[in-house]
């Protein structure tokens, strides 16, 4: 219960913003440096749940699975993954796997017409380095949305920033297909443990 | 005429507004304009319950059915120069004429109809017909500019006076005076008989003018029972035909006369039901509204019984000025819209808001009582300015203003080095900066893969006392631009953006609009 009186209330004059007070609205703009964090979470921490799936299909084949909370997820290369080992760099990223390429598929419309469904094991790309070259995979099953075309000119992002602007491939699965598959799959956590991190 | 026979005291009684001496005078007029009339034509009318005021219809007597005379007197003096004695065999008394539902207008001409609480009601004339319409509508509605009637009628009667009409001509058509005064084509329609009797008192009663007016008053006669409307619905017979039982369809085949006609005739034991409802054009109040909170929702935003957010722009606008417009309902209209988490700070956003069957016009004064009302709501959610009353265009003003407005913004961004000097430069001097977005990862799941190209017009770093990697990043940008995109980069989806121009990763913490310009609902 409160003590004040209605006419206590009253005599309190209503708070009015001042339409033309620069000053009252940068008031309002400005944090209070204390209440922030020295070092923020990124837009992928705050936005996504990470999964990742060690030893994909072969050893060493480490790849992550960001998870939106829209559904949708962000397919790429996890840091522990072979193509990184031993100063291995990445040298070309290559979509020209499988039946088709899978940097000439256009998905159109809200509906995402022309989307592939692809299994969890069906290939990505190729990831090559100076030595080697792997495939990377779907993870999980759905259609493929998008690939990171800017991977075939720019196949350093990935040596870079792997968990960024070096993603794979952007895939939509179904929620019934997700909740099966998703066990499967470890935490960062996990991840760190098991690869020593 | 004797003048004994005028000076009914019930009439008077019942009708304070009408004088004797304009009764007597009414009278007079009728008694004239009967003597013209073929006693055995009107004679078998009145044995088909007929009412008075339908014979004055169909020989287009405008004195009779305007008159502010009771039945019983419009029945004396029809009788009188018809020398009708005995009406009919079922209703030989006069009151038992008078109570009796009309074959053809079932009751609407004689003001006898059930309510809307299902009371049976029965008037004298027009006037106090007109009076209990005028109550009704005085009693929600206060203030009206001017009003237009409407009424809708059930089929029904259309229907009767058809049958009843090529009957006459059927009977008739060889006799002179159905020659040189019956016309089908100028009869007055019930309709217009009823809308023209108490047009003149309702416009006295309340006082305005009857026009093409955003103010409707409806008066809707709906006969449950009709024939012709349980064969246009088809369904539900079973329904109709208990009710049936009840006596609210009375086929009367009367002895003596019997012909096609009556079979046709659907004689109706039961008054209508009369629904009277009002309706006005919504009113529009518009403003610029601020949104104080990142966890107020700019419409109501409810997911499987759960709401996002704590509160709505919309809601706490509408509910405010809802009641002080003592409307129906409201729709809630934005020029754009910001996301949940995000501030709407400076200038505010267009909105309007439609008031659905506003039953009091607000004055600026009251306009005035809700921007206080709003503003000063414990709750500090929001705030609203410049609220004014629009006209039904602005809601297309506000559709126009969108697709031109540019917005400004205040972003609280973190990089992850210290800033430089160079930085704000390297920022500030980039001037309408295009800038191509792929559709954001975080709508792409129900909005379509496209690249946009959007402008940046201008930007300005401000730095934060205290803190070497946190500051605020004001710009100004195209309608439509993704600025959380465009900040953090969106895995490199949105080029350029803060982090590939600064070189480093980037944060978005929280995001504020600053500005929507627009050219309306600026002051
Ligand atoms: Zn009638």
């Amino acid at each position: 219960m409160t003590t004040q009186t209605a006419a206590d209330q009253e005599s309190q004059p209503p708070v009015v913003v001042d339409d033309d007070s620069e000053e009252e609205l940068h008031k309002l703009l400005l944090p209070n440096i204390n209440d922030l964090p020295i070092s923020p979470p990124s837009a992928m921490e705050s936005n996504f749940v990470t999964y990742f799936a060690p030893d994909f299909m072969k050893p060493e084949h480490d790849q992550y699975i960001y998870r939106h909370a829209n559904g949708l997820c962000v397919i790429g290369l996890a840091a522990g993954h072979v193509a990184f080992k031993d100063e291995g760099v990445v040298t070309a990223v290559d979509f020209n796997v499988g039946k088709s390429n899978r940097s000439e598929i256009k998905v159109t419309g809200k509906r995402k017409r022309n989307a592939q469904q692809f299994e969890p094991n069906t290939a990505l790309c190729k990831v090559c380095t100076n030595h080697a070259f792997y495939i990377v995979r779907c993870c999980v099953k759905g259609s493929l949305l998008e690939v990171n075309e800017r991977l075939i000119k720019q196949p350093q992002l990935l040596n870079s920033s792997a968990d960024r602007e070096g993603y794979i491939a952007i895939i939509m699965p179904k929620p019934a297909d997700w909740h099966k598959i998703k066990d499967s799959f470890i935490t960062f956590d996990e991840y760190k443990k098991l690869r020593h991190f | 005429m004797a003048d004994d026979d005028v000076t009914t005291p019930a009439v008077d009684d019942r009708n304070p507004a009408a004088s004797g001496d304009a009764v007597t005078e009414e009278k007079k007029l009728l008694e004239y304009a009967v003597q013209e009339l073929p006693a055995h034509a009107v004679k078998e009318l009145i044995s088909h319950e007929v009412c008075v005021r339908c014979i004055f219809r169909l020989f287009i007597i405008h004195e009779g059915i305007y008159a502010l005379i009771s039945p019983t007197i419009l029945y004396s003096i029809i009788e009188k120069a018809t020398e009708v004695e005995a009406v009919t065999t079922n209703s030989s008394q006069k009151s038992e004429v008078k109570s009796s539902i009309c074959s053809i207008c079932l009751g609407v001409m004689q003001f006898i109809y059930r309510d809307q609480t299902d009371i049976l009601v029965e008037k004298d004339h027009a006037a106090d017909f007109a009076m209990l319409v005028a109550e009704s509508v005085k009693e929600k509605y206060h203030e009206i500019a001017s009003f237009t009637l409407e009424v809708s009628l059930p089929t029904l009667i259309t229907e009767n006076e058809s049958v009843i009409l090529s009957h006459m001509k059927k009977k008739y058509a060889s006799e002179v005076w159905f020659q040189e005064k019956f016309s089908f084509e100028h009869i007055i329609s019930v309709k217009d008989a009823l809308k023209l009797s108490i047009t003149p008192s309702l416009e006295t009663l309340l006082g305005v003018k009857s026009s093409v007016s955003d103010f409707r008053i409806r008066l809707t006669y709906e006969h449950v029972d009709a024939p012709s409307a349980e064969n246009r619905m088809g369904k539900n017979q079973c329904n109709k035909r208990i009710k049936s039982g009840n006596g609210f369809v009375n086929e009367t085949v009367q002895s003596g006369d019997v012909s096609d006609f009556n079979f046709q005739l659907k004689k109706v034991g039961q008054p209508c039901h009369m629904i009277l409802t009002c309706s006005t054009a919504p009113v529009y109040i518009g403003g610029r509204y601020l949104k104080l909170s990142r966890n107020v929702s700019q419409t109501r935003w409810i997911i499987d019984d759960e709401r996002k957010g704590e509160a709505s722009v919309e809601e706490l606008i509408g509910e405010n000025i809802l009641p002080m417009c003592n409307g129906d309902g409201y729709k809630f209209h934005a020029a754009g819209r910001e996301d949940i988490d995000v501030r709407m700070l400076g200038s505010g956003r267009p909105f309007l808001i439609e008031i659905q069957n506003a039953r009091h016009l607000p004055s600026e004064a009251s306009i005035k009582e809700m921007e206080k009302k709003i503003n000063s709501l414990e709750s500090n959610l929001v705030r609203v300015k410049h609220l004014k009353i629009w006209g039904s265009q602005g809601w297309s003003l506000m559709r126009e203003g969108e697709a031109e407005k540019q917005k400004q913004y205040a972003a609280l961004v973190w990089i992850s080095r210290s800033i430089k000097d160079d930085d704000l430069e390297a920022v500030s001097s980039l001037k309408d900066l295009k800038v191509l977005q792929r559709t954001p990862v975080r709508v792409l799941h129900r909005r379509s893969p496209l690249d946009r190209e959007k402008i940046i017009h201008w930007m300005k770093i401000e730095k934060i006392a205290g803190s070497s990697q946190y500051f605020l990043l004001h710009l100004c940008t195209q309608a439509g631009t993704y600025i959380k995109e465009f900040v953090h980069g969106d895995l490199g989806r949105t080029q350029p953006s803060i982090g590939s121009i600064l070189g480093c990763r980037t944060e978005i913490l929280q995001l504020d609009v600053t500005d929507v310009k627009m050219d309306i609902l600026n002051e």
